[in-house]
């Protein structure tokens, strides 16, 4: 077998939806995005050291006052869609991966490839092996994914848990 | 069904060929957790954290999955001739690698070897120790994992806990490990049912120009602690837990038939650059 070298490769685990059942099941949601405010974005980025901005339209809220939060998080060497569900006293009810592009170190760091992805479906442009499952190797560390949380976390301290604030802005 | 967690400090993904099994994979990845929460060092209240904190003072009541993995890594301590030792922590900790909870003294400090039972779920020790189940922790949990998909009714299926991985059931999948020089690039291994495999590599350190995590709990002088190497040492067995620590004796041993492989039914796989 000639093996063609595998230089960036995808997995999608979820759908948006799919994550929404798994993190608040039973849940009617409504999406409400947020305007984030230049303040609330660098809160947001002391919190967490990531330094591109937050974006506030993929937050829905449930009937009971909980959350359901997507964000990315750009590592140099991959890009990860995550969700975080939130109850509605803030707590974190589950974070699962939606999505993980895994690329050359020196490409993902620049914005440009970045924007290549941007509301494309990962089928679209850039020629990702998505059939690769089962890869073994040393540990990949999920630091960013911490990080990202932490911004999530400010983000429900700072706004989403007082909704009238925001609306003053 | 796939889904990705973020857990014990990596990627733990679970692939189940059921689409509506959304339970039994939860409860699957409740385990993960739970063995997070014993088992990890970073935070400063698990039961790993208590034990590397009172152990020398007194006796300790835990877990029965702490008392188990334990009781592994002694015996992979005994037949690997000392080579997988999990008391080196301090190790880790002087490299930056891990969180300095407990001011240890530098010196004195024992390893798995002092550890002892008073009986089937109490511990002490003679010396204070430092242990880290970074080693072995990941391949118990995936284990766990799989019992419990199992136990739910899963027939067949995959756990990854960041590369560390098992396959259960009669479904061969296509196993894939990186190639050492181009992490990127990735190497068919061939199909695997009913197996784990892990593999120990330093490619990530290195692009992250961090220390080496791979511990050599022999070395006399310090330029041995941290061991060096540019290839990739994958290990075979039947579960997990064995698979993910004996890729330590295989990377510090470098011999494919270190005689701890046959005695755990397990197979070396060397990638040489």
């Amino acid at each position: 077998m000639i093996s063609l070298p595998m230089i960036a490769h995808a997995k999608i685990y979820l759908s948006i939806e799919q994550a929404q059942k798994i993190l608040l099941p039973n849940k009617q949601l409504n999406k409400m995005p947020i305007i984030i405010s230049d303040d609330l974005q660098e809160k947001m980025r002391a919190a967490s050291s990531i330094r591109y901005p937050f974006q506030g339209d993929r937050i829905w809220k449930s009937s009971d006052g909980g959350w359901f939060i997507v964000d990315e998080v750009v590592g140099k060497h991959e890009m990860i869609t995550y969700a975080v569900g939130l109850s509605p006293s803030g707590h974190i009810t589950g974070i699962e991966i939606l999505e993980y592009v895994e690329s050359y170190g020196y490409e993902v760091a620049e914005a440009q490839w970045r924007k290549q992805f941007v509301g494309k479906n990962i089928n679209d442009p850039i020629k990702l092996n998505q059939d690769i499952q089962n890869i073994g190797g040393a540990t990949l560390s999920c630091k960013h994914i911490t990080d990202g949380v932490k911004r999530v976390s400010v983000l429900y301290e700072l706004s989403l848990k007082h909704p009238q604030i925001q609306i003053k802005k | 069904m796939r889904r990705c967690q973020p857990l014990l400090g990596t990627f733990v993904e679970i692939s189940i060929a059921d689409q509506d099994a959304d339970q039994a994979i939860q409860s699957a990845f409740d385990q993960i957790k739970k063995v997070e929460q014993l088992m990890s060092f970073h935070d400063a209240h698990s039961e790993l954290s208590i034990i590397n904190a009172q152990v020398h003072c007194k006796s300790i009541r835990v877990h029965p999955w702490t008392a188990r993995i334990l009781r592994i890594a002694q015996d992979l301590y005994t037949h690997s001739g000392g080579l997988f030792n999990c008391g080196i922590g301090h190790r880790l900790i002087a490299a930056g690698l891990l969180p300095k909870h407990i001011d240890f003294a530098s010196h004195g400090i024992g390893g798995i070897e002092d550890l002892y039972f008073i009986d089937h779920d109490r511990i002490s020790a003679l010396r204070p120790l430092c242990l880290d189940l970074g080693g072995i922790a990941k391949g118990f949990a995936v284990d766990e994992a799989v019992k419990t998909l199992i136990k739910e009714g899963v027939s067949s299926g995959i756990v990854n806990a960041g590369g560390d991985l098992r396959v259960f059931g009669n479904k061969p999948q296509t196993i894939y490990i990186r190639n050492p020089q181009l992490p990127r690039h990735l190497i068919e291994l061939g199909a695997l049912s009913n197996g784990a495999i892990a593999t120990s590599a330093l490619y990530f350190a290195k692009r992250d120009q961090r220390y080496s995590h791979i511990i050599n709990p022999l070395a006399i002088i310090d330029i041995d602690i941290h061991e060096q190497f540019s290839g990739s040492y994958s290990v075979l067995a039947k579960e997990c837990v064995y698979a993910d620590a004996l890729t330590k004796v295989l990377a510090l041993s470098k011999q494919g038939h270190h005689p701890c492989f046959a005695r755990y039914g397990a197979q070396a796989i060397q990638i040489a650059l």
